[in-house]
């Protein structure tokens, strides 16, 4: 695909820079671009970082000396519980999607994401959902049943301030943010990589991308579903968690700690992407064992999920059971050994070149092992019931996340900062910043081991003299403080560089991966020609690319209609399959974030009416979204000289919008799943699970609106099928049918929504019931909406047999919802039924 | 190329699949098992419950190894130019392998303890 141009690289710029610019001045707020995005992400992070590290220094100042009240208990446990949120869902996730939305494209060799909007979108929602949550504590009504949210402690009954409100409705707007982000570079990384990157060409830092965007698709579900039942129960009085009503408290652990300890490994999987980047770059040659680490990061992806429990020894599980997970927990240290050997191996056989990154990755190699080990020491049974909920648990959660994600992503932040600005920051000041750093979080973190051995338990804001931990906290305080001293050197080392640093010279890591091959710093479209990449260290073997691509020798160096062009490619190959369109910038997500926005605040202040209008705007303007796709004017309407070879993306039936559908599909399908654990886990372990005496569904009618269903899906799919056969000719009629018909579902469903005498404020299983039909019903009225738009797109002529793409991105989304639909009637009306005969 | 074929990338993650579906049929099995009839406890790790797990887990860890093997004989028939095939398949065959250990190695409890105490 290197069909370059004659044209000077210089107008080339200009007018890529034009198509693919920044509006200025307000306008900035409606760019998309990834670079933009990614870095507002890294920024805001930084921000959410600085904040949790103040509360963190004010719970040290606490805890420095026995019996203090510089804190009362009441401000100390909003603290704790804000420190570990704002780290957690604020700083640490976040930031680590942007790095990856920043680098991503780059190391890929393409121009953007493949869901631009979808990035801006992701960005708002983080903004927004982060200052609800801080609003909190400005507001000094800040959540303080600690970070993980435990009911019953966090119900109305136990917490009736709004601080559990904010928590609960901020993370799920934030989470929004991690799903698209998800989503995005899933879609971006198996369908947009440079001509001829086959899978085993990747940048290993795209598998470790991958891994972490597909487990927030899986991972995250979990905690907005119980997010949302704990927030009915609190604002509605639904009962899920209360045992009284036949809930269980344990429900909110499981769901929690779903997506709990997967997220550590969320956190730890981009980071440790980072380290197998820069070790072959700082040892000067390849990564030894890639494919060991690729095996290692899809053997991790999966048994990381299978250890929630580990956090949940104490509450009274058989033994069998709780050794299933133990055992599982430590089969999760097999992978992570693996990364460390090759890691180790390639330091071994390299000539390591001691650069200030390198030494971020030593600190590392040192701290991560040591918290590893305690996790592993965590993972037997007994060692874990005799320091639960100690500090040693505190300790040991802060060698694995500060060194298996903050050690990282400094070092990354040194090795990508000339990336950015152009310049080098400097040697000495780093070096300061990293053993200030190292030391005081040693000083902290490790005699916290002791501490917790000797018996403190977390989340008390004071302790008595006598217990003889007075001087092992003092100490972890002062090294609190140098570690933060070490936060402000590395801070101001960065901020002088972009006005003192030396200017930074082309590659100047001599790295081998392709977004050294970009100008620096990061022009808005990357690459003024798209290459081909037939190697794994492009940079080493071609080192002139930087060269060729500016000139535009390469695909894609001419600028169409000021559209934004990128390459589609195979998932397996890399091979180029079609040219995608881009959106450019757009207010559409700045306003779609907005609405949200407001249906948070309406919701956390109880204005009902506000949020379901506020609802109704989120769903104008996300329909709004979708009807500028495709053909549509502001998109890419047809033309006769439309590229055939290879086609635009909108003009063919497998672009990236079915693969973006597939895979939030999956995220929506793992949410659904969650609420059928909580189902059958109420059902068969709630202490007072309890069933009405009469089945509160009319089960005819059910099976009337299901029939309704599956007939709109067949319809829907046939048309699909005469639409691939190259038949368009009665295609706005059947979208027609099958919107009517799923009209009658949605009918139906809320007749006997309506008519069925749920008592979801007494009874739990009313209340999952209720929940079930509410999903139900509005993944039908989504998908008779979405038909509805198709075939007045049809009418339009934005949908035909030359533009047959857009109904088939709907597909998935009605077999979905007939699959859901079935397997709740199943599960809900069918299987209740054959237990109570039982 | 369909899903199936050994060189299908998603045969990097079918062996771990299986072992999550085993790992949640398990606890979930287990759960569900001691609620509506528990064995005896005096019988100690002695009862048909256990029995049923390691006869399960064994299967299925023949069944993985059955898989990584097939995976593993594929690839080197198959080098299609950019040597992406044998990669999938050489990764997916010890994908498959670790899956067998993992999911043998989840039921191993099952010799020593009794299945709802």
């Amino acid at each position: 695909m290197s069909e370059g141009t004659n044209k000077p690289a210089e107008e080339l710029h200009e007018e890529l820079e034009r198509v693919w610019g920044n509006k200025p001045g307000w306008g900035a707020a409606s760019a998309v671009n990834h670079t933009t995005v990614g870095l507002r992400f890294l920024i805001t992070g930084l921000g959410f970082f600085l904040v949790g590290g103040l509360l963190a220094m004010l719970v040290r100042t606490q805890l420095a000396l026995p019996e203090q009240d510089i804190i009362g208990p009441e401000l100390y446990n909003q603290l704790f519980t804000m420190h570990g949120t704002v780290m957690m869902f604020l700083f640490a996730i976040p930031v680590l999607e942007g790095a990856a939305m920043y680098l991503i494209p780059k190391m890929i060799g393409t121009r953007d994401l493949v869901f631009p909007r979808l990035s801006a979108l992701g960005y708002y929602c983080y903004l927004f959902g982060g200052l609800i949550i801080l609003s909190s504590l400005v507001l000094q009504i800040a959540p303080d049943a600690g970070w993980f949210m435990y009911t019953p402690l966090s119900n109305a009954e136990f917490s009736p301030g709004k601080g559990p409100d904010f928590w609960l409705i901020g993370i799920t707007f934030v989470e929004i943010s991690a799903i698209s982000a998800g989503v995005e570079l899933v879609v971006s990384i198996l369908r947009t990589r440079a001509n001829g990157m086959a899978l085993n060409k990747m940048p290993i830092f795209c598998w470790y991308i991958l891994a972490m965007a597909l487990m927030i698709i899986f991972g995250f579900p979990p905690l907005i579903l119980g997010s949302i039942l704990l927030e009915l129960e609190r604002a509605a009085g639904w009962v899920f968690f209360d045992v009284v009503g036949g809930g269980d408290p344990l429900l909110w652990q499981h769901l929690f700690w779903l997506f709990g300890h997967p997220e550590v490994y969320i956190i730890f999987l981009p980071a440790a992407g980072i380290v197998s980047t820069l070790i072959p770059v700082f040892a000067q040659r390849p990564l030894v064992g890639y494919r060991w680490i690729v095996l290692a990061i899809i053997v991790m992806g999966f048994i990381s999920f299978g250890l929630w429990v580990h956090h949940m020894f104490t509450v009274g599980i058989p033994q069998l059971a709780l050794a299933f997970f133990s055992i599982a927990s430590m089969l999760v240290a097999i992978p992570t050994a693996i990364q460390i050997f090759a890691w180790l191996a390639t330091l071994w056989t390299g000539k390591v070149v001691f650069r200030l990154p390198m030494l971020w990755i030593l600190g590392f190699l040192i701290v991560f092992v040591a918290g590893g080990l305690t996790g592993v020491m965590l993972a037997l049974v007994p060692f874990n019931w005799q320091v639960h909920d100690t500090h040693f648990v505190v300790a040991h959660m802060h060698y694995v996340l500060v060194g298996g994600m903050l050690f990282p992503l400094v070092a990354g932040f040194y090795y990508w900062l000339p990336h950015v600005s152009g310049r080098m920051p400097s040697d000495t000041l780093g070096r300061w910043g990293f053993w200030l750093f190292f030391g005081g979080f040693n000083m902290t973190f490790l005699l916290m081991h002791l501490t917790g051995l000797l018996g403190m338990p977390r989340r008390v804001y004071t302790y008595d003299a006598e217990m003889g931990w007075g001087w092992l906290n003092l100490l972890s305080s002062v090294g609190g403080f140098i570690m933060a001293i070490g936060v402000a050197v590395i801070i101001l080392d960065i901020t002088l560089h972009f006005r003192f640093g030396r200017k930074a010279k082309s590659n100047p890591w001599n790295a081998d991966t392709l977004e050294w091959a970009t100008p620096m710093p990061a022009s808005a479209y990357n690459f003024a020609s798209l290459p081909d990449i037939d190697t794994r260290h492009p940079m080493w073997e071609h080192p002139n690319l930087p060269e060729t691509i500016e000139q535009g020798h390469h695909g894609l160096s001419e600028v169409m209609y000021e559209r934004r062009d990128i390459f589609g490619s195979d998932a397996i190959t890399g091979k180029v399959r079609e040219v995608i369109h881009l959106p450019t910038n757009s207010w559409l997500p700045l306003q779609t974030a907005l609405m949200i926005a407001v249906v948070c605040i309406s919701l956390l202040v109880k204005v009902y009416p506000l949020a379901l209008v506020a609802s109704l705007g989120v769903l104008f303007f996300a329909l709004r979204w979708g009807w500028h796709n495709g053909a549509h004017p502001v998109a890419s309407p047809w033309r006769d000289d439309d590229p055939v070879d290879p086609p635009l993306h909108s003009r063919t039936f497998d672009g990236p919008g079915l693969w973006g559908m597939v895979v939030s599909l999956m995220a929506n399908g793992t949410l659904y799943v969650s609420l059928l654990f909580g189902w059958f886990y109420l059902w068969t372990a709630a202490p007072q699970w309890s069933v009405p005496e009469e089945a509160p569904i009319s089960l005819w009618p059910l099976l009337a609106s299901g029939l309704a269903l599956s007939a709109a899906v067949l319809i829907y799919r046939f048309a699909v099928t005469q639409l691939r056969n190259g038949s368009d000719a009665h295609l706005q009629k059947m979208l027609w049918i099958a919107a009517s018909l799923g009209a009658l579902h949605v009918g139906l469903l809320a007749w006997v929504l309506i008519a069925a005498p749920l008592k979801p404020s007494d009874l739990a299983h009313d209340a999952v019931l209720s929940v079930m039909l509410y999903y139900l019903l509005l993944h039908a009225g989504l998908a008779t909406i979405f038909t509805v738009l198709q075939a007045l797109r049809v009418r339009i002529g934005y949908v035909s047999l030359r533009l047959p793409y857009e109904p088939v991105v709907v597909q998935p989304f009605w077999i979905y919802t007939l699959g859901v639909f079935w397997m709740s009637f199943a599960a809900f009306v069918l299987l209740p039924m054959v237990w109570e005969v039982g | 190329m369909s899903v199936w074929s050994p060189l299908h990338p998603a045969q990097l993650v079918f062996g771990l699949v299986i072992w999550s579906g085993w790992f949640v049929l398990l606890y979930g099995g287990l759960s569900v098992a001691c609620e509506f009839a528990p064995p005896p406890d005096k019988r100690g790790a002695v009862t048909w419950l256990n029995g049923v797990m390691l006869f399960c887990g064994a299967i299925l860890a023949v069944l993985l190894i059955w898989l990584a093997r097939r995976c593993w004989n594929a690839a080197p028939a198959h080098d299609d130019g950019d040597g992406s095939g044998r990669f999938i398949a050489r990764i997916a065959a010890a994908a498959y392998l670790i899956s067998a250990l993992a999911a043998f190695a989840l039921t191993l409890p099952s010799v020593i303890l009794p299945p709802c105490v």
